[in-house]
């Protein structure tokens, strides 16, 4: 059985650029089985109260339907889904 | 469950045990820092490591032969872990269960350590993308969340009296999201959610992964075949896929394997079809939490 592999630009969505994921939100909406998390990065955090640097990824990856919703949703085009 | 009936609950339901929501308990774990820790990381939760994996691709590395069973393991120790050296950002000793709006109306009208707040679902908005102001926390965790502003709902009323909170409770019970009640960490008890599939962090490791990190509920739903007049108003209602219209009897069938005692359907059935029951009054699912 193949692996769903998804792949998220985040020099297209995410901090420092033009389009923060918390603004947008668009691809968490229309994901039926909710398998993206928008989080803060553990990264350069040295503020967890109040986090900036924020970011989509996939996570539940073996739960995505192929449904290739978010990755028509996306303005920026950052989502890639290839099917397992 | 009933470990924590025994353990906790002095043998009765853990929930309805008043100590394991008193101040002084907290303070006898020294709670509030770890509220503190994970609170402030919070979101962090799923991307954080444990024995050096994260949650990003779960349900394929479970699966992966004896690493997938020891990750399981590890999993599932973290979950309910009692131990001193609990880690608050992995939220150590942080499950739930599901219970019934009657049984959650009780805590917060007569359990919960005040002050009670409404504070946005941070799973919600995680994995939706929506700020929904649906989670009831009080007691020490209260003063936590409230010093942390992005949880906190903007222009509404958010601290809660008994009356209001039961009100809140009761108006998210009816329009389709499940209560459920947590330790955080255990035995400390300090939140009643509505939860919704699949954003929920904890039903979702649970019934997409088989993790315990939300019980069963102590009831289960009973069809009353007579009464079911089939007009599927209650299938619409579970979050379990535990309920479905079969067009050849004309009623609802129930799925008791899946069925968590939430009793959210009961909220659509006009033909008092619909009840709930002791989970341990049915025999195949007696114990089965």
């Amino acid at each position: 059985m193949g692996r769903t592999k998804i792949k998220i630009d985040h020099s297209k969505c995410g901090f420092g650029v033009s389009t923060d994921p918390r603004d947008c939100r668009r691809c968490l909406f229309v994901c039926d089985p909710a398998i993206l998390l928008m989080h803060p990065t553990l990264e350069d955090h040295p503020n967890p109260h109040n986090p900036e640097k924020w970011i989509v990824d996939a996570i539940w990856l073996s739960l995505c339907t192929g449904c290739m919703r978010c990755v028509n949703e996306c303005p920026e085009g950052a989502i890639q889904v290839f099917p397992g | 469950m009933c470990k924590y009936c025994l353990q906790h609950g002095d043998g009765g339901k853990w929930y309805e045990n008043a100590r394991l929501y008193s101040d002084a308990l907290a303070d006898e774990y020294n709670l509030g820092e770890y509220l503190e820790e994970q609170w402030k990381n919070m979101e962090t939760l799923f991307i954080r490591k444990i024995m050096g994996f994260n949650s990003i691709g779960l349900g394929y590395k479970m699966k992966m032969p004896i690493i997938g069973r020891i990750l399981r393991w590890a999993v599932e120790r973290q979950i309910h872990s009692e131990s001193k050296g609990r880690n608050p950002v992995r939220a150590d000793g942080h499950f739930g269960q599901v219970l019934p709006m009657e049984d959650a109306i009780h805590i917060l009208g007569n359990l919960a350590a005040e002050p009670i707040i409404k504070n946005y679902c941070i799973c919600r908005y995680m994995q939706r993308g929506v700020k929904d102001a649906v989670c009831i926390n009080f007691g020490q965790l209260s003063e936590v969340i409230e010093k942390h502003t992005r949880y906190i709902p903007e222009g509404v009323k958010y601290k809660l009296d008994r009356e209001e909170a039961i009100a809140a409770l009761e108006a998210q019970n009816k329009k389709g999201y499940v209560a459920s009640v947590w330790f955080q960490p255990v035995p400390y008890i300090n939140a009643i959610c509505s939860c919704e599939t699949p954003e929920c962090g904890g039903l979702r490791l649970r019934n997409d992964f088989g993790l315990e990190t939300v019980y069963k509920g102590e009831y289960i739903i009973n069809v009353d075949i007579d009464n079911c007049q089939g007009c599927k108003e209650c299938v619409s209602m579970c979050q379990f896929s535990a309920l479905r219209y079969l067009p050849s009897v004309d009623r609802v069938i129930v799925d008791l394997n899946k069925c968590f005692g939430c009793g959210v359907c009961r909220h659509a059935c006009d033909h008092d079809a619909l009840s709930l029951i002791p989970r341990d009054d049915v025999p195949g699912q007696a114990g089965k939490y």
